[in-house]
């Protein structure tokens, strides 16, 4: 595959604490992500699967290294400038608390757009919603959907301004199997149809086989990387390894 | 968008916010409204002469209601004689007042003002019924309900005189005839040019403005023709509603700034969530503005509108509290109320200033974090400024201590006290908690879950404590303070008369503004007049007209040359230290003055006082004869008084000592109690705002206590006890920060007066306070925490409920 990079990590360092206690999160990474693709990332809780996804999006700032989206530099932006990169080129699923509660759905996927001034026509927004399957629902605040249908919701909100890379942190962490697996198929969906390029946290080898790529983090380092046909089976084998070695 | 929905999710939390700036705004609009309704007014009884030539007025100070100096007799006559000649008047009308108060079935009735007759044509009052008075005859005010031909006993400066009635007239007042009005009339100080029908008002004012010695008034400019006493009570008014404006904007200040604070630690997740998709902080800052604005648009409109609706029973009430002399009526008018409302959205983006700033801090990753935890430092300005207010106050509290009581040593008390108290309110974030630990210690010891669970809450929740205990701390200090001052000073004034007046009784007027002279020599009484002098440059003295015997006995003038005895002769006077220093008088040298009545003369300085409670003393006798208007407030009687006839009443020494100034007192209190109420208010509804808010974040705490087994009753009692707690260590404080500021200045008084001044706190009222605010934090807490309560009821809850009765929590 000879695709473009839509992100890209050089020697990404990011510590935490004081400097007599610090903790090393991410302790030099480097990774690239390219278009087009779905790829997972893998890792023992406190692995710093989370810290990586917060420098990649340009929530969080590295201590060391550099994040490239698109071509751009975070570390030359400003916070302005941050912030309208990730309002203009950056989408994010979390786990949980993804919506403004005061808001109907429909005003939650058109958040973006309106914060960026733009028009939020209501066609645009109900056919964002009727792609992830919820055209009947856009009149619903969060307190009246299940957590299935929340993150749809997200999703959709995530997809709105058409970014160049959209971000999850463990989408499906508090939903059922049986949900989960739908929401899977639509992410999934998203990438083969759209060419979507999207990066996703889990610690679940299920989840992480609907990726192209899965990456597995250690102590803050990439430590393996499986691409080709991903199965459930082979993710479980390396992440058993994992969690046996010694921290 | 998202303000609006933001509101209608949210409401609970900005109900406290609302409810603060409604009120607030409400005041404000009241007060500025009756502020704008509070000019000087022209007198009803003149409202019919288009112009008037008054005496030249002087440029007074603020409180200085001293009166300008009146025409001599001479002068007047002559004015009368040019402005008569002006084409245009019917006739140039002295305004002529004197002391009249008819006594109908035994007691003084409310009007107690006499005109001559021919003032009757200012208004006019034209009569109706029977005929105008002449000589030893008077008209009078139709209401009193007296026909031509009765008689009425009427109370003059000299005692009770009986007329018989000659006509009635459609006003209030008694009507003499002019020539006996003169000879009870003070000075005149303004004549009233009655037009011919048709005349040019116009040109008759500029006529009269050629007519040298004094100053042409028309229109609304008559205004300045009102009473002293009248302008007095608009000031007196004008400082109560101006410091309840300026209370109730810096409450709601506060209040809101404490509710959107909360409301952003609250939310700080889904401005991280907004953050995180895109909102600068900039957009964020905006967003709570624009919440802000929305909640104070609404409340501030709604408020200033209830005021506009209660601005007329504000106005009737302050006229009835003695605030706003008679006749003061509240009126609508548009720029007091466009300013009211002018100031609630300044307040309200005041209040919200530094909560706005906080959320836009807010990073994008706190969108991510698992639970809402509160435990930001406090800033760093808020230290400071804590550290220097306490600072501030123990400065003034050691000046106030070491006062002998010459400087202001009530104002450094004050100062100390309010330092202290606001330096508290500042740091109770920081000081609230270690206190909460002390004094909830017993609590530890129990083996009651309750007592456990009341001390661990209130000492966790350490923001909710806080904001509890902060607004106790001040309403409780600051009521302790203030009415504790008034109290106490009112009784050292007592204390010190009651040491000082050396006399077996007193006559005091009873229904009257004073004594008549009849009244006041009653069984040998005796008593001093009261009035002003006036200087060539129209600089005013005050003067006591008393006799030696009378000073002797009030014991409190001290001669520092000459002797009391001066007061025998009639052109000799004596005057205070700082006046003979200031105007360099010496015994021998003359003081030239003219008097009450307008006449001048030249008395003889025969000494010097040191302290006096005026600037000149002269004879009785001598005063009276140049003040007909004078009357006396008490006279003090040697050994056993007889009845002093109407309008007095006899009192024992004590008594007196006790209720003297009761008027000016009453005035004082009721504004002081006004204040409290007021501020208490305040206290109640940021204790109510903080449970309301805090509710939300209690839910899950709340609801691990009735699964791990507590009854409703118990969860329920548990948040009661707490709040009583937080309430009770909030007036604890307030009172430790108070009473050793009161003591200090009891000592101070005591040192300067000389006497035993007894510390005196209204503990009734300080006791209301502290339990309506007691009450207010337990009903809010309970009803605030009791939805999430009963939600959170484990399986057989209605079992629970069913086996609560006879239990207790
Ligand atoms: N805000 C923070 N402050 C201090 N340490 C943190 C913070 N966030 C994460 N860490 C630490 O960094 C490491 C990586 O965390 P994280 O990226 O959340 O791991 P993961 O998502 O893989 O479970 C952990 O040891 C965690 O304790
Ligand atoms: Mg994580």
């Amino acid at each position: 595959m000879d695709r473009e990079e839509t992100v890209r990590l050089r020697a990404v360092r990011r510590l935490y604490g004081t400097a007599a206690h610090t903790v090393r999160a991410l302790d030099g990474v480097t990774a690239s992500f390219h278009a087009g693709t779905l790829t997972a990332i893998m890792g023992p809780s406190g692995s710093g699967k989370s810290t990586l996804l917060h420098c990649a999006a340009g929530l969080d700032r590295p201590t060391g290294g550099t994040v490239a989206i698109d071509g751009t530099d975070l570390g030359s932006l400003s916070e302005n400038g941050l912030t309208l990169l990730r309002r203009e080129r950056v989408g994010f699923v979390f786990q949980a608390f993804n919506l403004v509660s005061a808001l109907t759905a429909e005003q939650n996927v058109a958040l973006p757009l309106r914060l960026a001034g733009r028009a939020a026509p209501s066609g645009l927004v109900r056919a964002a919603l009727a792609e992830v399957g919820l055209a009947d629902r856009a009149g619903h605040r969060p307190s009246g959907l299940s957590g299935g249908e929340q993150q749809r919701v997200a999703i959709a909100r995530a997809l709105i301004t058409r970014p160049a890379v959209v971000f999850a942190d463990e989408p499906t962490g508090q939903l059922d199997t049986r949900v989960s697996r739908q929401i899977l198929g639509m992410l999934r969906g998203l990438v083969d149809d759209r060419g979507q390029t999207m990066i996703m946290v889990t610690h679940d080898p299920v989840t992480a086989s609907y990726a192209d790529r899965v990456l597995f983090l250690a102590d803050g380092r990439v430590v393996d990387e499986l691409t080709g046909t991903v199965t459930a089976e082979i993710v479980a084998a390396r992440m058993a390894v994992l969690e046996a070695a010694p921290c | 968008m998202l303000t609006f929905a933001t509101l209608r999710e949210r409401w609970p939390s900005f109900a406290g916010g609302f409810v603060v700036l409604f009120l607030g705004m409400a005041m404000v609009s009241m007060s500025v409204l009756a502020l704008a309704s509070a000019g000087a007014r022209v007198p009803e009884r003149l409202a019919g002469t288009p112009v008037f030539v008054s005496v030249p007025m002087a440029e007074r100070g603020d409180g200085d209601f001293a009166p300008d100096r009146p025409w001599s007799p001479e002068t007047v006559a002559s004015l009368r004689e040019r402005l008569d000649a002006i084409p245009g008047v019917a006739q140039a009308v002295p305004d002529r007042t004197f002391y009249a108060q008819p006594v109908i079935g035994g007691r003084p009735v409310a009007g107690d003002r006499g005109y001559a007759w021919s003032a009757a044509m200012l208004a006019p009052y034209p009569l109706t019924a029977g005929a105008a008075p002449r000589e030893g005859e008077v008209a009078l005010d139709r209401s009193l309900g007296l026909a031509p031909g009765e008689r009425v006993s009427v109370l003059t400066v000299h005692g009770p005189v009986t007329y018989p009635v000659s006509g009635t007239v459609d006003g209030p007042g008694v009507y003499l005839n002019d020539a006996e009005a003169a000879r009870l009339s003070a000075g005149v100080r303004a004549i009233g040019l009655v037009t011919e029908p048709g005349a040019d008002v116009a040109a008759v004012a500029a006529a009269a403005r050629a007519v040298a010695g004094g100053v042409v008034l028309t229109g609304e400019g008559r205004g300045a023709l009102e009473t002293r006493e009248d302008e007095r009570t608009r000031w007196i008014g004008l400082q109560v509603l101006t410091a309840m404006a300026a209370l109730s904007a810096f409450v709601s200040v506060l209040v809101v700034g404490s509710t959107f604070a909360v409301g952003v630690a609250q939310r700080r997740r889904e401005f991280g969530l907004l953050r995180a998709v895109g909102a600068t902080p900039r957009q964020v800052r905006r967003m709570v503005y624009g919440e802000a604005l929305a909640v104070g648009v609404t409340a501030t409109a709604g408020g200033v509108a209830a005021g506009a609706l209660l601005g007329p029973v504000l106005g009737d009430l302050l006229v009835t509290v003695g605030f706003q002399p008679p006749g003061f009526a509240v009126r609508w008018s548009p720029l007091p109320l466009a300013g009211s409302f002018a100031v609630g959205v300044v307040v309200t983006l005041a209040g919200v200033w530094s909560a706005s700033r906080r959320a836009a801090r807010v990073r994008p990753l706190e969108a991510l974090r698992e639970a809402e935890v509160d435990d930001r430092p406090m800033p760093r300005g808020r230290w400071i400024a804590g550290v220097a207010c306490c600072a501030l106050g123990l400065a003034a509290a050691a000046g106030a201590g070491r006062s002998d009581g010459s400087d202001a040593f009530v104002v450094s008390g004050l100062v100390a006290a309010m330092g202290v108290i606001a330096g508290l309110a500042l740091l109770s974030p920081a000081v609230v908690p270690p206190v909460a630990r002390l004094v909830s210690w017993p609590l530890a010891r129990g083996r009651g879950a309750t007592g456990m669970l009341v001390r661990e809450n209130a000492l966790t929740a350490v923001r909710r404590t806080a904001a509890t205990a902060t607004p106790v701390l001040i309403t409780v200090g600051c009521a302790v303070l203030i009415t504790g001052m008034v109290q106490t000073t009112a009784a050292a004034f007592a204390e010190v008369r009651a040491t000082t007046i050396r006399a077996d009784a007193v006559i005091v007027p009873d229904g009257t503004p004073g004594l008549t002279d009849a009244a006041a020599s009653a069984a040998g009484a005796e008593s001093s007049l009261f009035s002003g002098l006036f200087e060539p440059d129209g600089g005013v003295l005050s003067a006591i007209g008393a006799t030696p015997e009378l000073l002797e006995r009030a014991g409190d003038v001290q001669m520092v040359s000459g002797s009391l005895d001066a007061l025998r002769s009639e052109d000799r006077v004596l005057v205070a230290q700082w006046l003979a220093e200031d105007r360099g008088l010496r015994p021998g040298s003359t003081l030239p003055v003219s008097f009450e009545d307008g006449t001048s003369a030249t008395p003889t300085v025969a000494g010097v006082v040191r302290e006096a409670d005026a600037d000149v003393l002269l004879s009785r006798e001598l005063l009276r004869r140049h003040d007909p208007v004078a009357l006396a407030e008490e006279a003090y009687v040697a050994g056993a008084a007889g009845p002093p006839g109407p309008g007095a009443r006899v009192m024992d020494v004590p008594t007196y000592a006790a209720e003297a100034d009761a008027e000016e007192d009453r005035l004082v209190w009721i504004a002081t109690v006004l204040l409290v109420v007021v501020s208490t208010a305040y206290a109640g509804v940021a204790i109510v705002n903080t449970m309301a808010m805090s509710a939300a974040g209690r839910v899950r705490d709340l609801a691990v206590l009735r699964l791990s087994g507590a009854t409703v009753r118990q969860v329920l009692a548990t948040v009661a006890a707490e709040s009583v707690l937080v309430v009770l260590l909030g007036g604890g404080l307030g009172l430790v920060v108070a009473l050793p500021a009161l003591l200090g200045m009891r000592r101070a008084f005591a040192t300067a007066m000389r006497a035993d001044v007894p510390l005196v706190v209204p503990w009734p009222l300080i006791l209301g306070v502290i339990a309506a605010c007691l009450a207010l934090a337990a009903c809010a807490a309970v009803l605030a925490a009791r939805p999430a309560v009963r939600r959170a009821a484990p399986a057989g809850a209605a079992e629970t409920r069913w086996r609560r009765g006879p239990r207790s929590g």
